[in-house]
């Protein structure tokens, strides 16, 4: 019967294998199929390495989810009011922007259960303006990049 | 006080209304008024503290020249005065009620945005890896402090935000 040593060491050597194919990003079975030693059983080895194959992309795509990262975009909304009175002018009709931004904060540091807090900004006509301007030079910027 | 002498002090008064923040200039102004016409500088400050009630009280209620020119007459001034000072008034006023605006509540304002993009070479899970990320600095103003918040946005959110943006923009415009 298997020890808890042993079985560790299984657990902890397959999980050196996994994290090596997605680190190096294999994606082709001989090359996974030449990471065992010499004298691997055959078809475990076959076995192993079409069950690692069928998961890549999943592990690859959560490594890269889970990468350090500045604090990320999860949702945002928006809506448009209408002010209509203040204590400095008693009738005035002036539309203004409420953005909400959902943050998640760095996965990495949250593990399983990330900290996702909301805020709420507001924006002129004037401001939302500039802040298109911003964003369409980045736009631009981007289509020039992807275009070289 | 003679005509030249109240175009002059009016003149004074709206220079500090349309600039509010020049308190010190406006004060000097004041004193160098009162020293070239021989008007003592307290009783001066009292009549100005009075005047300066009419031009806000107008703004509040966004009265017109006319109404101006009525309040003043009413409170004793002569027809010609009133008259001028209705005159600046209305000159003035788009200014004054754009800086009335301007000091209304905002929540969290947006006061700048910076930005800077790249490209993720590896990390320490994947070797090499080669997606574009888009970070974005905001300056929001919460209460008197400014506060930085940093957000990072994959490059389909990023067309997603500058889309509902331009949705925003439509929406805005079509409430002017």
């Amino acid at each position: 019967a298997p020890s808890p040593l042993s079985s560790r060491q299984l657990v902890s050597a397959l999980h050196n294998l996994t994290r090596h194919v997605v680190y190096r990003g294999l994606t082709r079975a001989e090359d996974i199929l030449c990471l065992f030693p010499e004298n691997f059983h055959q078809n475990l080895k076959n076995l192993l390495t079409k069950i690692i194959l069928e998961n890549i992309s999943a592990w690859r795509n959560e490594a890269q989810a889970n990468q350090i990262s500045l604090p990320r975009l999860v949702d945002m909304d928006w809506r448009v009011d209408i002010k209509t009175s203040s204590d400095s002018i008693v009738r005035m009709a002036v539309p203004t922007c409420l953005l909400q931004l959902k943050i998640q904060e760095d996965a990495a540091l949250c593990g399983n259960n990330p900290v996702v807090s909301a805020l709420t900004v507001e924006l002129s006509k004037e401001t939302l303006d500039t802040m298109l301007e911003g964003l369409g030079r980045i736009r631009d910027q981007l289509s020039a990049v992807a275009n070289k | 006080v003679s005509s030249q002498q109240f175009s002059a002090l009016t003149e004074v008064l709206f220079r500090f209304l349309t600039e509010p923040k020049e308190v010190e200039r406006f004060l000097t102004q004041l004193s160098d008024f009162a020293t070239m016409n021989k008007i003592s500088l307290g009783p001066l400050k009292n009549i100005v503290k009075s005047i300066l009630l009419v031009p806000n009280g107008a703004l509040k209620r966004n009265l017109s020249s006319e109404q101006v020119r009525a309040d003043f007459i009413a409170l004793g001034l002569s027809e010609e005065k009133a008259g001028y000072f209705a005159e600046q008034w209305k000159v003035n006023s788009p200014t004054l009620t754009r800086l009335a605006v301007g000091q209304t509540l905002m929540i969290n304002q947006l006061i700048d945005m910076e930005w800077k993009f790249g490209v993720t070479a590896g990390s320490s899970e994947l070797e090499k890896v080669g997606s574009i990320f888009l970070q974005l600095k905001l300056v929001i103003k919460k209460g008197s402090q400014l506060e930085n918040v940093y957000v990072e946005l994959t490059l389909p959110q990023f067309y997603s935000f500058l889309h509902e943006m331009e949705r925003v923009k439509t929406s805005l415009e079509s409430f002017s």
